[in-house]
Formats: C-alpha cells, sequence, structure tokens
C-alpha cells in the first residue's frame, strides 16, 4: 500500500506516544489508524488490553471489518465501546461499591438498567399526572417526543456535565420569547427531578444516570480507576469531535497513564452536536499529546467542488477571504434546466439522471442520494423508480416503530386474540391481516372470507371458529390447506387460553417458534418478519425486566401494558436494519447525515429537495436545547434570533463541506417548485447556490 | 422587459420607487396586471440585495399562481435558479413562512402540523358535544318557548350541536384575532361583575379545542396568523432581518385584510417602508363572520405620508353595465337608500377607457340588458333561465361568446344544473362543485382502496376497475362496459383473483373465446390488483403511492397523491388504530370536498371563461370574483339573498327555534366584545349584535349584487323569486336598477 507522508507518520510512532491526529475527511485517517490496530495486535498486544473508543458504534465499522478478517489479528478480543458503554459495564461491577452513597433507596438489590424505550415508558408513567394538571398546556408537541425531550435534557447535563437541578434555569435564562413559555421550562424541571428520584427509589438507571454515576462516584475512586487503568493499556479514539465534554474531561486525566494513545480528530466536523458532540473540548486534548500529526491534504475532492464549497462558505459568512485561484466550481454543479413544478416530478428527474450517467459508464456505486431527511416514503418512491429501470441502489432497511410493522402488528393481534381476559378485542381487519400473514399461501381475498366466515363474537369478543364446522361449500371455497394451517393457528392459539397467562416475551417466542416459523407459515421463509418478530420478543422482555422490580401494583397484566404502549407508539423500538444488499455496486440512498457518518466518497452526489429547510435546521425543541445546554454556552446569555440564524448557517456550511470533501465529481441538485406538502419553499441551501451564481455573473461582467 | 402600453393611471403607479401607497381599483382595472409589472419593474430596476425578494400578498391560492406565472413571464434571468427575486403569499402562506423562522420561539416544535379545516371541524365538532352533555341547559335558554318538546328533541338532536359548533367558530376566531388564549379569556371573564353567558360558553369552547390540537401537536389556520404576529412582535430581530429580505411588499386584495393581516404586514414593512396596498373596497364580499373589514384599506389611504392612488378605468364592460354598477355607487350614497345601506359602496366610480386603449370597452347594446321585474316562482325562475340560456346558445354567433349564470348559494347552482342538463345544455358546473384534480385523484383512489378493503364484493371491484380505465375514448367504452358488468355480477371474485387450478373465472366462462377484448381488460385489471393487494400491508403512504403509480400519469394528479399519503400518515400517527376502513373514509372526505387540502392550488387557479366559449358556466358570485362573461345572469335578486335591513327581512343566522330571532353568533360575539374591550359605558344588551349584524350582512350582500352585475361585459340578465315560502320581495337595490334603467330607457 501506497501511505502518504502523514498516514507513514502514524504507523511509525514510536512505542509509548500519545499522539493527536487531525486533518480533514477524507484524507487517510482511519485507514492508517486501522493499520495501527492490526500492526498492535501483530506485535504482541493482548487485544484486551486495548480500548477503542468511539461516539456511537457505527462509526467503528470499518475496525470491526478489519478485526474480522481472516489471520488478520490474533490476541483476544479489542473492546470497542463509547463512554457510555463503558460507564455501564463499570457501574454494574461495582454497584455494591457506590450504591448505598449515590442516595439509591435498596442499595442492596441490583440495579435495573433502562433502556431508552423503558427509560420512556418511565418517564410517561411519571408525567402523565402531570399534565393533566395542565404541564406544557402551552407547548404543541405530541406525547411520544415529549418524553423523549424530557429524558434529553438529562442526558445533555450528564454529558456535558452540570447537575441535572440546573435545567431549567439554563432554559429560562437563554429564553426571549414570550414570558407565558417560561413556565413550561418550570415543568421540565419538575419532571427531571421528579424521574431521578423516582429512578433512585426504584434502582433505575436510565442513561444519565449511569453517566453521571461513573463520572462522579466511579471514576474518582481509586478502586474502578485502578481496574481502568490496569484493564486497558492502549488507546484508540476515532471520531473524537464527535464525542462529548465529559468523554473529553475523562480522557484529558486518563491519556497520561496509557502506555501509548491515538486520537483522530475530524476538522469542520462535529454533526452529532445536537446530541452533544463538542469538537472544541476534543480539540483541547491536543495540548496534552506527545506528537502531532496533521493531514492537510483531502485525498478526495478535486479543485472545483473546493472551489464551489468556499464559496459558499463565503456567502454564509463562514469564510472570510477565498483562497486566491479557485475556480467557482459551478460547472460541476447540475440542476434540472427547466423549473420542475412538483415534487415527484423532481424525482424522475434525478432517477433519470441517474440512469444517464450509468449509460455514461458511471458505476451505481459511484452514485449516492442524498436527502436531508429520508422519509420511507420518499426511500419507497425512489426505489420503485430506480427498480423500474433496473438500477441496483443499496439502502438501510427503514427503521420503523413496532406499530408500524405489519409483522409486529399482527403478532399483537393474535397476542389480543389468545389474551381474552385483556378485553382488548382486535378489529376484523386486524384479523384478516394476522391470518394474510400467518398463513403461507393465503391470499387476501380469502383471508376476508376466512375472516368473514370464522370470526364470531362471542360474550363480546372475538373468537375463531373451527375449520371443520364451517358449511362444505364455504371450507372448498377457502380450500383445505389453508383450512389446515388455520386449524393449526387456531388450536394454539385454544390451547394457550386455557393455561393461565405467560409472560408476554414468552408468548411470542412459543407463538413464533411453534406456529409461525414452521413451513406452511408466513414466518418461515419471510426473514424481515423473523426479525421482527426477535425485535418484538426483545424488547417486551426488557420491558419485563425493567418493570417487574416496580414497587406500585399495576392493575394490569405485564402484557397488556406492554401492548398498550406499543400500539401508543410509547415503545417504538426502532432499530436500523441491515443494508440492503451488504455490499455491491450500487446507488448509495441515505440522509445525508448517513451518508457522512458512513465516511466514503463517491464521483456524483444527487442532493433531493434542495430547496428544503430540513438541510439546516435543527430537529424539534421547545422543551430543549441543544446549544443552551451545551457546555459552550455561557449561562445567562439569550437565545436570539440571530443566534439561530447563524447556528443553521454554519451548521449547513459544515454539512456542505463534508459532502463535497466526500465528492469527486459533480453535485446534482434535485429542485421543484412546491416541496412534498405543495408548499414553495426556497430554504438557505438553495439561497447559498443562488448567490454564488449571482457572485459569478458579477464576476464575470466585471471581468 | 418587452414594452407595454400603459394607462395614466397605471403608469402613476408603476412610477412608485417607494414609500407607502393605497390603490382603490374598480372591477375589471387590471390591479393584478398592474402590480405583477410593479414587482417585475422593482426586479428589473437591481434595488434589491441578493438576498432580497419583493413580497407579494394576495388572498386566495389560485391568485398566488396567477402572480408568480405573470411574474416570472415577464422576468427573464439567465444562468440563475429559477422564481428567485419574489415571493408570492396569501396571509396564511405569509404567516407559515414567518412562524417557521423560528417555530420554537411561539412554543412549536419545528415540524408542527396545521389541521386543516375538516379536521379542526371534527374537532370543534366534538367539543361542542362534549360541552353540551355537560352543559345542557345554557342553550335551552334561548329555544323558543313554544316549542313541543317532540320538536325540542330534534332540535336538539339534529340542530343544536351545529349551532354550539357554530358559535364555538366564531368565539375561536375572534379571540385568537384579539390576540387572546383562552387563560387571558377565562381571567376577563371571571372578574366581570355580570355573567356573559355566551362568552363563558365561547371561552371554554375555545379552551377545550385548544387543548386537543395541543395534543396533536398542531395548530389550526388562525393559530399560524396569531403565531406569526406574536413572533414578530417578541422577536426585535426577526422582525429586521425579515425587513431587509423584504424591501416591498405589495398587497392585493387589500379590502379583504383584517386587523391581524394589516399589523403583521405593517410590522414588515416597517417605519418608512415599502408597502402597496391595492383593492376594492367595493368588492369587500368575505366580512360575515370574518374579521377582514375594507375599513383597514379605507383608513389607510387617508393616513398622511400614504399616496393615495385610484385605478378607476376598465375596459371590461359596455357603457349600460358601467352605468348600472354606478347608479348602485351613486345610490347607496343618498338618503333615498335604506339607512342600512348608505355608504356601503363608494367611489371611484368606474370610468370606460379611452379609445385606443388596448382593453377598449365592449360596444354598448342597452337593449341586451334584461331586469325581470315580475316575481317568479322559485322553480319557475330556474326553467325561465335555462330555457333562456338554452335559446342564447343556440344563436349561432354566441356560440363564440362565453356566458355564466351566477347564483348567491351553491345549491341553487345545482338546481340549475340539474335543468340545464335535462334540456341538453352543455353546463361547466366545475366552479359550482369545484372538481378539482384533488377531488378526482381521491375519488380514483377511495374506489380502489374500497375494493382492497371488500375484495369480496363484485360491485366495488367494478368501481375501481372503471378509476383504473380512467377515461376512455369512445370507441373502447362499450369494452369498458362489459368488462365492469363482468366484475359487478362476479360472485366468488376469489375465482377471479386468485383462482385455483381450474376455477379461474375468465377461462370458466370462456371469455377469451367470446369477447377477446373484454377478456384482455380483465387479465390485465387483474394483474393490477394482485399487485395492489400484495402492497396491501405496506404503511398506508406506501401503499397509496403504488397505487397512483398505476392510476395516473399526469404530474398535478401523482403531486397530490403523494401529498394525500403524507396527510393519511399523519392521520395514522394522530390515530393509530386507524385501518383502511377508516382511512378510506378521510380519503371519501376529500374526494367529495368536505376537506380542503392545504398546499396545491389546484382547485380553481386559472379559471379561464374564454375556455369555454358556446358553453354556460355556472357559479356562485362569489367564486365568479376576478372573472367576466358577456353575458351574466343573476338569480335571485330578492330581498333573503340581498337584504336591506328592513324588518321584514328574514336572514339566514337567525334560526327559528330562537327566541326573538336572536343571532346567536352575532350575540356571543357581542359577549365576547364587551369582555375584551369592558366598557362600563358599552354593556351587552341582548338583540342588539343581532341588529348590527343584520346591517353588516346587508351591506355586504349589496356588494355582492355588485360584484355579480360587474362580471358582464354586453349583456345581463337579473332575476329574482319568491323564496320558499314565497313571501319574499325583490331586493330593495334591484328595485332601484330597475327604476334607474326605465328613467333612462323606458318601461319595457
Amino acid at each position: 500500500m501506497n501511505w502518504t507522508r502523514p498516514q507513514r507518520a502514524i504507523l511509525d510512532l514510536p512505542s509509548g506516544s500519545r499522539a493527536f491526529v487531525t486533518g480533514p475527511a477524507g484524507s487517510g485517517k482511519t485507514t492508517a489508524t486501522t493499520q495501527h490496530l492490526l500492526d498492535l495486535l501483530s506485535s504482541g498486544v493482548p487485544g484486551a488490553s486495548i480500548l477503542l473508543l468511539v461516539p456511537q458504534r457505527t462509526l467503528a465499522s470499518s475496525y470491526q471489518a478489519a478485526l474480522r478478517t481472516p489471520g488478520a489479528a490474533a490476541g483476544g478480543q479489542v473492546d470497542i465501546l463509547t463512554l457510555g458503554g463503558l460507564a455501564r459495564r463499570m457501574v454494574d461491577l461495582f454497584w455494591p461499591l457506590i450504591a448505598h452513597d449515590a442516595g439509591f433507596a435498596h442499595p442492596v438489590l441490583p440495579p435495573t438498567f433502562l433502556t431508552l424505550e423503558t427509560a420512556q415508558y418511565y418517564m410517561a408513567h411519571l408525567v402523565r399526572p402531570y399534565l393533566d394538571q395542565g404541564f406544557f398546556e402551552s407547548v404543541s408537541i405530541d406525547r411520544n417526543r415529549l418524553y423523549s425531550q424530557l429524558l434529553d435534557n438529562l442526558n445533555k447535563a450528564a454529558i456535558v456535565g452540570f447537575p441535572h437541578t440546573e435545567i431549567g434555569e439554563r432554559l429560562k435564562s437563554a429564553w426571549s420569547g414570550e414570558s407565558s413559555h417560561l413556565r413550561v421550562y418550570d415543568d421540565v424541571q419538575t419532571c427531571a427531578s421528579e424521574f431521578r428520584r423516582y429512578c433512585l427509589e426504584n434502582n433505575l438507571l436510565d442513561f444519565s444516570l449511569q453517566v453521571e454515576l461513573f463520572r462522579e462516584r466511579l471514576w474518582p475512586s481509586l478502586l474502578c480507576r485502578a481496574y481502568l487503568q490496569n484493564t486497558y493499556r492502549h488507546l484508540i479514539v476515532d471520531n473524537l469531535e464527535e464525542d462529548t465534554p465529559v468523554t473529553h474531561d475523562i480522557l484529558s486525566e486518563w491519556l497520561p497513564e496509557f502506555d501509548s494513545a491515538l486520537m483522530i480528530y475530524d476538522e469542520d466536523a462535529g454533526y452529532r452536536s445536537y446530541l452533544g458532540a463538542d469538537p472544541s473540548s476534543g480539540l483541547g486534548l491536543r495540548d496534552l499529546c506527545t506528537d502531532e500529526i496533521s493531514f492537510t491534504e483531502p485525498l478526495v475532492i478535486p479543485p472545483t467542488l473546493e472551489g464551489l464549497g468556499a464559496r459558499l462558505g463565503q456567502v454564509l459568512d463562514q469564510v472570510q477571504t477565498l483562497p486566491p485561484g479557485l475556480p467557482d466550481g459551478l460547472e460541476a454543479l447540475d440542476y434540472p434546466p427547466e423549473p420542475i413544478r412538483f415534487f415527484p416530478q423532481m424525482l424522475d428527474w434525478v432517477v433519470d439522471r441517474v440512469a444517464q450517467l450509468i449509460d455514461e459508464g458511471v458505476p451505481p456505486g459511484e452514485i449516492a442520494i442524498l436527502a436531508p431527511v429520508l422519509p420511507d416514503a420518499l426511500r419507497f418512491s425512489l426505489t420503485n423508480r430506480l427498480d423500474e429501470r433496473g438500477i441496483p441502489y443499496r439502502s438501510h432497511r427503514p427503521s420503523r416503530a413496532l406499530s408500524d410493522e405489519p409483522a409486529a402488528r399482527c403478532l399483537l393481534s393474535l397476542a389480543e386474540l389468545a389474551h381474552p381476559q385483556w378485553n382488548r378485542s382486535p378489529s376484523k381487519v386486524e384479523i384478516t391481516y394476522a391470518l394474510l400473514q400467518t398463513i403461507a399461501g393465503l391470499d387476501l381475498t380469502r383471508a376476508h372470507l376466512l375472516t368473514e366466515i370464522c370470526c364470531r363474537m362471542r360474550e363480546g369478543r372475538l373468537v375463531l371458529e373451527p375449520f371443520g364446522r364451517l358449511r362444505p361449500d364455504a371450507q372448498s371455497r377457502i380450500t383445505f390447506s389453508i383450512g389446515e394451517r388455520y386449524e393449526m393457528l387456531r388450536s394454539w392459539i385454544e390451547a394457550y387460553v386455557a393455561d393461565p397467562e405467560a409472560e408476554l416475551d414468552y408468548f411470542f417466542s412459543r407463538l413464533f417458534g411453534e406456529v409461525l416459523s414452521q413451513p406452511g407459515f408466513g414466518f418461515h421463509s419471510d426473514l424481515d418478519a423473523g426479525q421482527v418478530a426477535a425485535n418484538l420478543v426483545e424488547s417486551a422482555q426488557k420491558f419485563r425486566w425493567a418493570i417487574e422490580t416496580r414497587a406500585e401494583p399495576m392493575g394490569q397484566s405485564l402484557g397488556q401494558e406492554y401492548i398498550e404502549m406499543v400500539r401508543d407508539g410509547v415503545i417504538a423500538a426502532q432499530y436500523m436494519g441491515n443494508w440492503q444488499p451488504p455490499a455491491a455496486d450500487a446507488v448509495f440512498i441515505a440522509p445525508a447525515y448517513t451518508f457522512l457518518m458512513n465516511n466514503r466518497a463517491v464521483d456524483h452526489q444527487f442532493w433531493l429537495d434542495a430547496s428544503s429547510n430540513a438541510w439546516f435546521e435543527r430537529l424539534y425543541q421547545p422543551l430543549t436545547h441543544p446549544y443552551v445546554l451545551s457546555r459552550a454556552w455561557t449561562p445567562g446569555r439569550i437565545w436570539t434570533a440571530a443566534d439561530e440564524f447563524e447556528a443553521n448557517r454554519a451548521v449547513l456550511y459544515r454539512l456542505i463541506l463534508g459532502l463535497l470533501r466526500r465528492c469527486r465529481v459533480g453535485v446534482h441538485l434535485g429542485l421543484s417548485d412546491l416541496n412534498e406538502g405543495g408548499y414553495e419553499q426556497r430554504g438557505l441551501l438553495l439561497k447559498a447556490f443562488y448567490q454564488v451564481q449571482l457572485a459569478a455573473g458579477k464576476d464575470q461582467a466585471n471581468g | 422587459m418587452a414594452e407595454i402600453r400603459l394607462r395614466p393611471s397605471q403608469e402613476n403607479i408603476l412610477a412608485f420607487t417607494g414609500g407607502r401607497m393605497g390603490i382603490s381599483a374598480v372591477p375589471g382595472a387590471g390591479k393584478t396586471f398592474t402590480l405583477s409589472l410593479l414587482a417585475a419593474r422593482l426586479l428589473a430596476s437591481r434595488a434589491l440585495g441578493p438576498e432580497q425578494e419583493v413580497l407579494i400578498v394576495t388572498l386566495v391560492n389560485s391568485a398566488v399562481d396567477n402572480f408568480a406565472a405573470r411574474i416570472s413571464g415577464l422576468i427573464r434571468q439567465t444562468r440563475l435558479m429559477p422564481n428567485f427575486g419574489y415571493r408570492v403569499r396569501t396571509l396564511h402562506g405569509l404567516a407559515h413562512d414567518i412562524v417557521r423562522e423560528r417555530p420554537e420561539a411561539v412554543g412549536l416544535a419545528n415540524d408542527f402540523q396545521i389541521v386543516d379545516e375538516s379536521e379542526a371541524t371534527r374537532i370543534l365538532h366534538d367539543v361542542a358535544l362534549a360541552y353540551l352533555r355537560s352543559n345542557p341547559d345554557l342553550i335551552e335558554s334561548y329555544l323558543k318557548p313554544d316549542l313541543t318538546e317532540v320538536d325540542a328533541q330534534k332540535l336538539r338532536r339534529d340542530r343544536i350541536p351545529d349551532l354550539v359548533e357554530s358559535i364555538g367558530l366564531q368565539a375561536i376566531r375572534y379571540a385568537k384575532d384579539q390576540e387572546l388564549s383562552a387563560d387571558d379569556l377565562r381571567q376577563r371573564l371571571d372578574e366581570l361583575p355580570l355573567p356573559l353567558p355566551l362568552a363563558g360558553m365561547g371561552c371554554a369552547l375555545y379552551a377545550d379545542y385548544q387543548r386537543a390540537l395541543n395534543y396533536r401537536g398542531a395548530v389550526d389556520f388562525d393559530d399560524l396568523i396569531r403565531l406569526a404576529l406574536q413572533a414578530l412582535k417578541t422577536d426585535e430581530q426577526l422582525v429586521l432581518r425579515l425587513r431587509n429580505q423584504w424591501p416591498f411588499i405589495l398587497e392585493d386584495e387589500a379590502q379583504d385584510s383584517s386587523h391581524l393581516q394589516e399589523e403583521i404586514l405593517n410590522l414588515l414593512a416597517g417605519p418608512g417602508g415599502n408597502w402597496v396596498r391595492v383593492g376594492d373596497p367595493n368588492q369587500a364580499i368575505y366580512e360575515t363572520f370574518t374579521t377582514a373589514n375594507p375599513e383597514y384599506l379605507l383608513e389607510f389611504r387617508r393616513q398622511p405620508g400614504v399616496r393615495d392612488e385610484d385605478l378607476p378605468e376598465s375596459g371590461r364592460s359596455s357603457a349600460s353595465i358601467i352605468d348600472l354598477a354606478n347608479h348602485l355607487i351613486a345610490w347607496s350614497n343618498t338618503p333615498q337608500a335604506p339607512e342600512a345601506l348608505q355608504g356601503a359602496l363608494i367611489p371611484p366610480y368606474i370610468q370606460p377607457t379611452a379609445p385606443d386603449d388596448p382593453q377598449p370597452n365592449p360596444p354598448n347594446r342597452p337593449e341586451l340588458i334584461y331586469l325581470h321585474e315580475k316575481k317568479l316562482e322559485a322553480a319557475k325562475e330556474i326553467e325561465t333561465i335555462a330555457a333562456s340560456v338554452k335559446r342564447w346558445l343556440e344563436v349561432e354567433e354566441n356560440q363564440q361568446r362565453t356566458v355564466a349564470v351566477l347564483v348567491p348559494r351553491n345549491a341553487r347552482g345545482s338546481e340549475l344544473a340539474e335543468e340545464l342538463k335535462r334540456l341538453g345544455v352543455d353546463v361547466v358546473d366545475t366552479l359550482l362543485k369545484t372538481t378539482t384534480a384533488t377531488r378526482q385523484s381521491a375519488g380514483a383512489i377511495a374506489n380502489v382502496l374500497r375494493a382492497l378493503a371488500d375484495p369480496l364484493n363484485g360491485h366495488k371491484l367494478s368501481r375501481a376497475y372503471r378509476s383504473w380505465r380512467g377515461k376512455v375514448e369512445d370507441d373502447s367504452k362499450k369494452v369498458v362496459e362489459r368488462a365492469a358488468s363482468h366484475l359487478h355480477r362476479m360472485m366468488r371474485t376469489e375465482d377471479y383473483l386468485a383462482p385455483l387450478p381450474g376455477e379461474d373465472y375468465l377461462e370458466k366462462i370462456g371469455l377469451h373465446t367470446t369477447d377477446e377484448p373484454a377478456y384482455h381488460e380483465l387479465a390485465a385489471f387483474r394483474e393490477s390488483v394482485r399487485r395492489w393487494q400484495a402492497a396491501v400491508l405496506l404503511p398506508i403512504d406506501q401503499l397509496l403511492l403504488t397505487l397512483s403509480q398505476d392510476l395516473f400519469t399526469e404530474p398535478a394528479d401523482l403531486a397530490v397523491a403523494h401529498k394525500m399519503a403524507g396527510a393519511l400518515r399523519q392521520r395514522t400517527h394522530e390515530h393509530p388504530d386507524w385501518l383502511l376502513p377508516d382511512l378510506i373514509g378521510e380519503i371519501e372526505e376529500i374526494a367529495t370536498n368536505k376537506r380542503k387540502f392545504l398546499g396545491f392550488s389546484s382547485d380553481d387557479t386559472n379559471f379561464n371563461p374564454d375556455d369555454y366559449k358556446g358553453r354556460v358556466v355556472i357559479a356562485t358570485i362569489h367564486k365568479a370574483k376576478g372573472l367576466e362573461w358577456d353575458r351574466v345572469y343573476l338569480m335571485s335578486a330578492n330581498n333573503y339573498d340581498f337584504p336591506s335591513g328592513a324588518p321584514y327581512d328574514t336572514f339566514i343566522s337567525e334560526k327559528y327555534f330562537i327566541r326573538d330571532r336572536l343571532n346567536l353568533e352575532a350575540e356571543a360575539l357581542d359577549q365576547l366584545r364587551v369582555v375584551v374591550h369592558g366598557d362600563p359605558e358599552d354593556w351587552y344588551e341582548e338583540g342588539h349584535a343581532t341588529q348590527r349584524s343584520r346591517i353588516d350582512y346587508a351591506r355586504e350582500r349589496l356588494r355582492l349584487l355588485y360584484v355579480g352585475v360587474t362580471r358582464a361585459r354586453q349583456e345581463l340578465v337579473v332575476t329574482w323569486n319568491g323564496g320558499k315560502q314565497g313571501q319574499a320581495v325583490p331586493a330593495t337595490p334591484f328595485v332601484e336598477l330597475i327604476n334607474f334603467w326605465e328613467s333612462l330607457h323606458g318601461h319595457r
């Protein structure tokens, strides 16, 4: 392999060095660092003594791939962790040591670790009575988001490192809008404090509490510190700029203890800032290092796109002076020659253009279609169009809430049928769909027929009639082979009803294992549905584990409670599916940030819906605030429209630069007069391009 | 820009370079044209920076498209992205833009939802029912004492919930216009020395309604405007930035401006800012129970420092039509007019254009004006007009001319359309029905979804087939009929859709030998249905997109389907328990036009009467605003549809079952006025508001009549009828027109 000079510098680091690597995306830092990891292992360093720290696990994928390569490394498992993962491990290990002092009501009992979902469940449980008292009345926000924002505030306090009791005050002091909104922040504080109190009372540990315990009790304790220092002798940190201030604090104290350390810092990044990423505290670690390696030249970006990036930076007020001699880059920019009116027409144009590029010899794998956000339906519209033209593509299997997954809904309906004591009869339509998915070979028409004939109301609830009781002509219309499968399912449910209620996760596992996954049933060959079922089982199980220990009685069975939470969307169990297909020469479809986090370059990028505000606006915010709750924020300052405006510009520029640095040939803008909703939109991104065009026109006129 | 010949009054307006200007334009004066030209000139003058735009605010969505098309036609920019440099918005659209700048500043998540009229109505309906359940007595106290218990029961079931809902709607709108929350209102109510029960009811409905919206994370259209103003008032930097972004504001249809609209634009223009308002106070016909008022424009024009201009010339109508319209203005400003109507119309009078004008007035043909004095029964009026239209259309030369019948209400128009169709006349009733792309797409999708939700039903399958087929040419009509009929009669649809070996319906009846074309139709349709059935488990938005790709080819249809998909997706978030049948109901609402779809303005965009030469267009007068025809019929010119405040007039808002003919919506608003502006000297007195509301209504209806008359280029026919009970009399202003006409041309 031909290593560049800075890459060589990484590979040649002397032992005992603590190196800080900086450089733009696409300059080859991770490639060299992966080699550094393999070199460590092959030099005899035990894998278990290496800590590979990343802000989120997907960012470790290239390391994981290298470690999986046969023969690449021996010497035990390298620990790939996030700080949250490390905190959880330590809290679990040292629980008896800290439980009492940390204020838990039952220090001798084991703790219950909460997932995002179960935390949300408890938050919902605690907040509901407050909502009835009129809390949050002036805020328009759906319930599930309300709960998750309240949790988000606690998490921010933990990863930034301020007491959770200051959340409300911080938000209040930065508020510049209607004074009546200030009350909402009092409500926010009340709920945060109440949640924390409840957790301490019941030995529940949400993410924020795990991090806080680690930061305040374990890290300072000699015992834990000695354990960590003995376990991990070598440190590799990638994407330091995407990690949190608390991570950076701990690293700054830990760094001198390692035998070797290598930390990688991407310049002009920090895409996870809404999740608490703090590039500036990450950069502060540079001074503690013995070596500094700087990658100055990106490997990918051509001068045209560099010029375009610089000019966009200039109109967005992020670049003061243009480097001399750069072209304006407009020739690398492509958009529909005639204005396009409607959104679906824009998708047609994009796919036409993609087809044209492929005809011209561009490999599909060198094309990425990027959107600011990629809802299920948009992905579906795009992939449909690509399918029609036989263009290969790859995209994540969409992450949907369980209540949106047909396979999960099917299992929920069957669970309701099998638990008459819940008094939650599924509707006939739900039963039809459940049968349709369950019984292999059943078509929609006969599924309706089967439901029409076999579903009977008895004592106020729906029951399934035995197939044998149907009139012979009805049996033959439905067909006997379908009837047989139906009968297997029905009698299984009947037998289950006769027994005492089982745990719900156990019910799902049994139903899946004994019936649905068998030959002749729909889940037998549908791997996706199997995955959803597994996900449901896991989610129900985690829910049970987290809730079983609850002190107060619930009034209904855990299973019923769970079903209601899923149907309400409080429990969503969203997960990222695998890439489909895993790797191929295929057009890449993803949200822009996912593309950045994937960290690869392509020749052509399509930016969908370029007029959308979603390219620069941060997510929902009425109950929290990523900037005000960040470390860089001076408490007491007021967050103004100008701050917002400036933040939007900075965010947009960072994104543009990240994308352009992963582009080799050209950018294609998908534009339509009206957006998906039928509204005209001309967001900051499009305006910036327009201004670059205007300025270029003037330059031409002048010169 | 190409050279365009302009009238001096237009030149005068186009000389505008800055400041504030108020313009009164008469019907047909070309104000949209003049404003578009002004926008284009401002753009061409390079007075704008790269980030700046001319902001144009207008009343309805169709006008937005109209403006955008005109301006983009007037300016051609090269090597630049399209549509930059100006922005055309309705007030709602503008408010949306402003709120979107920083939703959290007004307590919204940044993907906040906007509930449309139908969802808002549904919410309010539920709120009203809940209110009635816990407060049954209040409305009872307003019922007429002599109602029988049977009648009262029926009213409680059929009419009272609607009435309460309507009171709620007015109260909520009023409170929002006054920028008051339900809490604010409740506080003020509690401080009153005496209870005001209708205001109390309005306040309770408002609070419950708003709670329901919050629960959905949503706002309604009125909130959008209120919140936009709030954002501007609380965030000085936002205002400064928007002022910089929109250095010129051009406002069309300013006669229908509301207090909030004026305040928003005033803040955006800022002191010394550039703001042009154009309108025709005589065409203010949207004021009843809205907060719009032509007084705002008039007051603006009187302000010091505001250039006060007129656009008085109009080439639209012949001298006789102009005479009639001008006489209505003149009469309403004399003591002879009923007191209620005095000053309801105001100058400028309409002036014909100069002889060399690019748009000269049509030749004067006074003999083609018919003001029908004689009373007609309601049914007879329809027959008479239908027959007259038929005769007129049969005249060869009229094949190249345009004609419309304008009615005060939709129902009347539908009756007329029926009669005309019976006579074999080619009727264009799209303005009446608003048969739109949205409706048609929604109808087709609903048909297919019904078949998917009930695949055992041959009838539904047959209808889905017709929708799938879409418009058919004459030669294939019969094949389609035969195929549809097969489906309609099918008993065991599974033998067609998913046949077992040897059971295929098409094979069993030997269709490929007896009727091969129908066989191919049904075989192809079956493929589509199977594809749709396979998609039935997909989330609703994806199912819809799948269907729409098979059903539509027009970009507008596909775009509407795309939006519908998103809207239904949103519904399933709001109602997680909803399944296909519930969603079909939703689509049916769109298909039957009970639900308006915000965003796509395909509705009556660019309705051009000249596209319908030789056919008759039927429209309400409201819908006819901005349009013109060679011949116009105006129906129902009686004192029910055009009252003048006389004691014997009857009013639509005064329910027969309410005591003392009280207009409860008006009474409720008046009580709220007292709550808000609490002046002990001007305390609420029952019945006063009902009287005042009669006057306001009568004045607006006079303007509506004026709008109707000024739709005609050359020929005008006005008739009246005796109403349902036969007790109506001709409208006073109509009688005045007859007298005026006879004084000029003698009795005919």
